[in-house]
């Protein structure tokens, strides 16, 4: 079990979040607490189990709440166990403090807090074993620790107790008299801070702070200071510097009382560890600087102990207190001393690394008595740092890499700052060599470290120095040499001119160097050319034509050479890598601004590598490359392109065509979806039909009936005749708002069936939709199957102006039974006659047969004229006789492909009659319900 | 003042680096929370800690020859205090992350910022940074022990040790104290019940005979060009050590370092903690400064309350006029073989007898050595043909002439190349010396046993001893180019 505590505990603090994903952290919490409790767990487990509530107390205690309960726990754990397990009650208290501070509970006073605050408290003040083994010593030290953690984050939490802390400060001679100090002095600190937020405070409230004999008018006002120092100021540092303004406490001279604290704690600092002598230090500054009563003189017995120092933290705390009392404790003599030693700690032998440098960062900021910049945090030299004294810290070959470049970087902003005359010059001079000198060894081969510095070194010079053409000329030949012999760099010469282009705008030499390497790229034999080699060119070559002010003929003429198959093996060995970066190159120059100049030789390149190079996707690549470059404007290319480039940028390391059709071109290409839908097909008003029957009267159709029949019958003999109805109908815009999509343009409508009684249609094209234009008619042709109403289901896709393509669902389409039918189709010349007599040929074969056919009578009150209006309105076009024949009028509906609807209808005494016969019985129910409508519109509209 | 965080980082068995040991101080971060306020950037978890920290450090990726992050040249490694650039839901620049390296071990802490975050506070402006830089170098020197070479071993035992170490040093990040090295201190006895406040850094106290050790050791470097344009270098550093088992709680002892009468003055000045005051004379004399003759020349006083350890009471530079050895080389090409000639000069001021003086000179960039023909005047030669080295030994004592020579040629004619470096290519080598001095300082400087005071109750043994050592001793082949490695010289 403690093995598997131990795996689960460092799973947990390994991946907190990841742990806690596998259960809660209400269960892991509670598992813990249980363990805890638990009599059978071993101590050495105990303090393996407190540690997830010691570094994620807020993970495991989601709320305040949570927090109070699981503090109430602990303390339990913590009252009922014996106290030889000093180690455990040790972490029990730290694992107390975690929770009650990051769960807020200390902040909102609760009423665990309170308690623990009681029984740090007892802790802290039980010296009854200092006649005994000292065994609960280190208990005492964590319960102090704590107590300074607990005023730490709530500050002023122990103002209250001042005069109790300070006694037992003053009485501990054991070590841990440091752990008291240390409190001792945060809680003045925070105490002092606090009455300089009270308007009013003075000499008076000081005293009565130290002496802890408060009034009770005084109480009142500290507690509304604890509730209005929420913010975080007072955790802040108050060493600001000759620009910060430190809140001050006007006593005026006599704080004696206060003075002679601060003198003990100064002279007994001596016993402290470095390390809490230098905190000690800072909040005994911060207290001097809050009380201008107080000199600050009363540091100065102590300096040259702290300036002689070899401990980093001692001589930071010095600098420290620098910054806060500049002129006031220190002279000019002084001043010119630290700096000195300030440049000597910086290479000095028994240093390590990191203390050098930070050396290095404090001569940077150096606190000077009379700064002249405003210190807004950027490195500036002090004035007192010369050349002659900068001289110890310039870069050898023999530093490491961050002592190397930060010595580079600080004798550039020394020589900077001295010009190139005299001792500038000199300096800048020994610079230069030194980087030639990296430079060198990068050239024979050094380790990747080295080179990754000597080009941050070279950066910083040219950062520094660009200016000095002299310099900054020599190092791009020599950098043009190295790269010709070590072209593996070309990733680290990219970056270098890239940054020196962003870093410096106003300074050329980034294209310069590209201008350089251009011309030893395309210059070099093509002999010993490896294909890594290759590679590593076409980059810097594609780097180059981002270049609008770099000329690119040589480049294009390079490209060629090394693609055409007599002079090189390139394109058959075909390289896909290979052959995407060359187009890497051309995608660049196809960009570039000279495009004009280039356009037949990258045109031939281009061709070359679409005929001969032997990847098929290059080919291809090469190819859209060539369409775009030799059919669109000069315009279009540059914006098909460039979107593409923009959004890569520079680090894009995306092949030709993804980079083409990707990023930005993405909206452009892919085919976007409407919300809604954007416009619909509404049915067309009727057109007059044409062969009105009535005018071929004078025609004659067969003579005789059979005849007419037969006739009839024989046009059906090809498959095609008669099968289609046509539909018209408008395209129009659905009534809303979206300006958008006012103008449209190449729609394409696209129709679905939602059963299987038709032939499936073909889409149909609309050149444009205009909304302030007349709506475009749609001639929708239907093949029946079986010719019964419908639904169609429409969808388009069409063109935006701006170019983006879209998909929208249009409404549905209803096909009503009525749109299916056709006139009787008989050739045009036929009159009256003939078509009469199929009709009278088809009731007399419906009659007399059974099989599919069928007659019905459909009868409903109408008056004359209602009938007559009737007929008028939707029967006409399928009437055979005669419209002047009133007794009884005979339609034909043609229904495709082959079925037939034949009316008689007459009026009888009682009501109108629809005689039906069809020879397709299954349109008896749709021709019911058809004439059931017509009829009952036709009573509406005259009653 | 306060640490967010603390991680230890080493090899693995298998070679990778990984996270050894973590400790995040979660009422720091309480307070980072509050300072920072929406510029806040958490802590991130141990594995995204560890692969930004690599990627800082220039370590991540190692196979591959540029990572843009990691590699990008606008980048200052800004050392000690790293930025990680965390990603995801809490992006953001977590600074300053502390990182000290030593062998197989990387140590990093994450100071509190308790200053107003923006714009960026100068690192001198947080105490935490070099309170950090302390906590981090103790810690170090705890895990790896004064050997130079760690043994992994060891390393885990006490990597095992850290939890309860930190209760001790850092319980909740506001570092208090650097470990002992070794072993953790027991809880020492009861002490005395004076009135005197036991030191803090004092773990126990001292019960038996006084015995008061002071060691002297002086280093000197030098940097031989043989060349008019090129000023010969050379400095000396020396560093005092002393052992102190003197009874009391706080019990004064004074060192006095003297020089002989036309000593130069000691410079840069650095004493340990302990030492309770200082004369300012003593400080005034620096090594960057032009020499002023009136300098304060000594005694120099260093008094002092020691702690029961070993402890280095103070270190010193010192300009000495020449430099104990002064050497030429030359080299000079023929066809498919190196002719070579050495000149080593003891300068008549040294004490002729050494504890050892070896002459170690290493060929680079070519193939290994097949015949060696040298004679020397003097000592012996070895031959390390896999190293591509000659180590010449000189033994305890210089000639009468006080000066050595070796001379010959050796044929680079052996069947694998030898060792290459980037610096010593084509006739740019060097011969670099070693070798100590027992019983001699090369400023001078003495520490003289009567002048120990101890003021105790029993008389203590004092034994004081001195040498002097060589380090970075550099002859560079006149005749090929020499890298700079001082500014001094073109001044």
């Amino acid at each position: 079990m403690a093995a598997n505590w131990a795996e689960r505990i460092s799973a947990f603090s390994r991946r907190p979040s990841g742990f806690l994903s596998g259960t809660t952290a209400e269960a892991f919490l509670a598992e813990l607490l249980r363990e805890l409790r638990d009599d059978r767990a071993t101590y050495s487990v105990k303090i393996l189990l407190l540690s997830p509530l010691c570094e994620h107390p807020t993970l495991l205690c989601c709320s305040d709440s949570v927090g109070e309960e699981t503090a109430l726990e602990l303390m339990s754990v913590f009252a009922q166990c014996p106290p030889k397990s000093v180690q455990f009650r040790c972490h029990l208290l730290l694992a107390l403090t975690s929770v009650l501070i990051c769960t807020s509970c200390v902040k909102s006073h609760s009423r665990a807090s309170l308690d623990f605050l009681d029984v740090l408290l007892q802790i802290a003040q039980d010296t009854s074993d200092i006649h005994t083994d000292g065994s609960q010593r280190p208990l005492r030290a964590i319960a102090c620790e704590c107590l300074r953690e607990l005023e730490a984050c709530c500050p002023g939490l122990l103002s209250q107790r001042l005069e109790l802390l300070g006694g037992l400060w003053q009485q501990e001679t054991s070590r841990l008299h440091q752990a008291y100090a240390e409190l001792y002095t945060l809680v003045l600190r925070n105490a002092i801070y606090q009455l300089t937020q009270e308007t009013g405070a003075g000499a008076e409230h000081l005293k009565a702070l130290l002496g802890g004999n408060t009034s009770a008018a005084w109480e009142a006002d500290q507690e509304s200071g604890l509730a209005s120092s929420k913010d975080s100021a007072i955790l802040s540092s108050l060493i600001l510097g000759p620009m910060g303004t430190v809140p001050t406490l006007h006593t005026g001279p006599d704080c004696k009382e206060l003075r002679s604290v601060l003198s003990t704690l100064l002279d007994e600092s001596y016993l402290l560890t470095p390390l809490c002598q230098a905190t000690l230090l800072r909040r005994l500054t911060e207290v001097v600087a809050m009380v201008p009563g107080v000199p600050p003189a009363i540091f100065r017995t102590h300096l040259l102990r702290l300036l002689g120092t070899s401990e980093v933290s001692l001589l930071h705390a010095t600098l420290l207190l620098k910054c806060a009392f500049t002129d006031s404790l220190f002279s000019s003599e002084d001043e010119a001393f630290i700096l000195k030693r300030l440049v000597v700690l910086s290479q000095h032998l028994l240093l390590s690394t990191p203390e050098k440098l930070f050396y290095m960062d404090c001569i940077l900021h150096f606190p000077e008595n009379r700064p002249i910049s405003c210190g807004d945090g950027d490195e500036t030299l002090p004035v007192l740092l010369t050349p002659q004294l900068a001289s110890a810290l310039v870069p050898t070959v023999f530093n490491d890499s961050a002592t190397l470049l930060a010595r580079f970087n600080m004798l550039s902003l020394v020589y900077l700052e001295e010009g190139e005359e005299g001792q500038g010059g000199q300096g800048l001079a020994y610079l230069y060599e030194h980087l030639s000198s990296l430079l060198s060894m990068v050239e024979n081969g050094c380790g990747r470290e080295l080179v990754v510095t000597f080009f941050r070194a070279a950066f910083l010079f040219l950062y520094y120095f660009c200016h000095v053409e002299r310099y900054s000329n020599d190092l791009t030949k020599q950098l043009c040499q190295l790269y010709l012999n070590h072209t593996k760099l070309a990733p680290h010469f990219i970056n270098l001119a890239d940054q020196t282009q962003d870093r410096l705008s106003e300074s050329s030499w980034s294209v310069g160097l590209l201008k350089a390497l251009q011309r030893v790229i395309t210059e070099a034999p093509l002999t010993q050319l490896t294909s890594h080699d290759l590679s590593r060119h076409l980059k810097m070559l594609a780097r180059v034509a981002e270049e609008g002010e770099i000329i690119q003929q040589s480049t294009l003429t390079f490209l060629s050479s090394i693609i055409t198959p007599s002079s090189s093996s390139l394109c058959t060995g075909g390289d896909w890598r290979l052959g995407n970066e060359i187009l890497r190159v051309c995608r660049h120059l196809l960009v570039h601004p000279s495009l004009d100049s280039l356009l037949t030789p990258l045109a031939d390149v281009l061709q070359l590598l679409v005929c001969h190079y032997a990847d098929m996707e290059i080919q291809d690549h090469a190819r859209l490359y060539y369409t775009l470059l030799t059919t669109l404007s000069r315009e279009k290319l540059a914006g098909v392109l460039a979107q593409g480039m923009e959004e890569g940028g520079r680090q894009d390391k995306k092949q030709s065509l993804s980079c083409l059709i990707g990023e930005g071109l993405t909206s452009t290409l892919t085919i976007q979806q409407t919300e809604r839908a954007v416009f619909r097909l509404i049915e067309a008003p009727p057109e007059p039909r044409a062969g009105d029957i009535n005018s071929n009267e004078v025609q004659k159709g067969p003579e005789e009936a059979s005849a007419s029949m037969e006739a009839y019958r024989d046009q059906f003999s090809d498959s095609s005749f008669a099968s289609e109805i046509t539909l018209q109908y408008q395209l129009v815009h659905i009534n809303s708002h979206d300006s958008h999509f006012d103008q449209l343009f190449s729609i394409r409508l696209h129709f679905s069936l939602t059963d299987h009684h038709y032939e499936e249609l073909g889409d149909i094209s609309v050149p444009c939709l205009l909304r302030e234009r007349p709506s475009a008619i749609v001639q929708l042709t239907l093949k029946p199957r079986k010719p019964y109403p419908t639904s169609l289901h429409a969808s388009a896709i069409f063109t935006s102006p701006d170019g983006h393509t879209w998909h929208t669902t249009l409404p549905d389409i209803h096909v009503a039974f009525q749109q299916t039918f056709l006139p009787l189709p008989v050739p045009s010349n036929w009159g009256r006659g003939g078509t009469l007599s199929v009709f009278e040929g088809l009731w007399d074969e419906i009659c007399s047969e059974s099989g599919d056919s069928a007659m019905s009578l459909f009868c409903c009150q109408l008056k004359e004229a209602a009938l007559n209006t009737l007929v008028e309105k939707h029967f006409l076009p399928f009437l055979i006789s005669d419209a002047s024949h009133k007794e009884e009028f005979k339609v034909l509906f043609f229904l495709p492909p082959r079925s037939h609807i034949l009316l008689k209808v007459s009026s009888e005494e009682d009501a109108v009659h629809f005689n039906i016969a069809t020879d397709n019985w299954e349109l008896l129910s749709h021709i019911n319900s058809y004439l059931l409508k017509i009829t009952s519109l036709q009573e509406d509209t005259l009653s | 003042m306060t640490v967010r965080g603390l991680w230890i980082i080493s090899h693995e068995n298998g070679g990778n680096l990984s996270i050894r040991f973590s400790r995040r101080f979660s009422t720091v971060e309480h307070r980072a929370k509050s300072l920072a306020g929406s510029s806040y950037v958490a802590v991130p978890e141990e594995s995204t800690f560890l692969q930004l920290l690599l990627t800082e450090l220039g370590l991540s990726d190692s196979g591959k020859n540029y990572v843009a992050l990691r590699d990008d040249c606008l980048y200052r490694p800004r050392s000690p205090a790293l930025e990680l650039h965390v990603d995801g839901p809490a992006k953001g620049i977590l600074w300053p992350v502390l990182t000290v390296s030593q062998g197989p071990l990387i140590l990093a802490c994450l100071p509190l910022v308790d200053v107003p975050p923006d714009p960026r506070p100068p690192l001198a402006s947080l105490l935490s940074v070099s309170q950090g830089l302390t906590l981090l170098a103790g810690l170090q020197t705890f895990l790896l022990g004064s050997g130079s070479k760690p043994d992994s071993e060891g390393l885990g035992s006490r990597l095992a040790m850290v939890p309860s170490v930190l209760l001790q040093v850092c319980p909740l990040g506001t570092p208090l104290d650097v470990p002992l090295p070794g072993t953790p201190a027991t809880p020492t006895a009861p002490t005395s019940v004076g009135t005197q406040k036991q030191p803090a850094w004092k773990t126990g106290l001292h019960r038996g005979r006084a015995v008061v050790n002071i060691g002297l050791i002086e280093t000197v470097r030098s940097m031989q060009y043989g060349n008019r344009s090129r000023q010969d270098l050379w400095d000396v550093y020396g560093t005092v050590t002393c052992k102190c088992e003197v009874e009391g709680v706080l019990p004064n002892v004074t060192v006095t370092l003297s020089l002989p009468p036309n000593g130069s003055p000691l410079q840069d000045i650095l004493v340990h903690p302990c030492v309770t005051s200082l004369d300012s004379s003593i400080l005034t004399a620096s090594s960057v400064d032009n020499y002023d003759g009136s300098a304060f020349s000594g005694p120099y006083k260093f008094p002092f309350s020691p702690p029961l350890e070993p402890f280095r009471l103070c270190s010193y530079t010192s300009e000495v006029p020449v430099p104990p050895i002064l050497g030429s080389y030359q080299l000079k090409e023929e066809e498919n073989q190196l002719r070579v000639s050495v000149t080593l000069k003891l300068h008549e001021s040294i004490k002729n007898s050494f504890e050892f003086c070896n002459a170690h000179l290493p060929f680079f960039n070519r193939d290994q050595m097949g015949v060696v023909d040298m004679k020397v005047s003097s000592g012996q030669l070895d031959v390390s043909k896999e190293k591509n080295l000659l180590v010449w030994v000189l033994g305890q004592k210089f000639p009468k002439s006080r000066e050595v020579t070796m001379e010959g040629k050796i044929n680079f004619s052996g069947p694998t190349p030898g060792p290459s470096d980037p610096l010593c290519t084509k006739l740019t080598a060097y011969v670099k010396l070693h070798f100590k001095v027992p019983d001699m300082t090369l400023s001078g400087c003495y520490v003289d046993q009567h002048s120990v005071q101890v003021y105790s109750s029993a008389k203590p043994r004092i034994v004081t001893s001195r040498e002097l050592q060589s380090k970075e001793y550099y002859i560079w082949n006149s005749t090929g180019t020499a890298p700079v490695s001082s500014g001094q010289m073109m001044m």
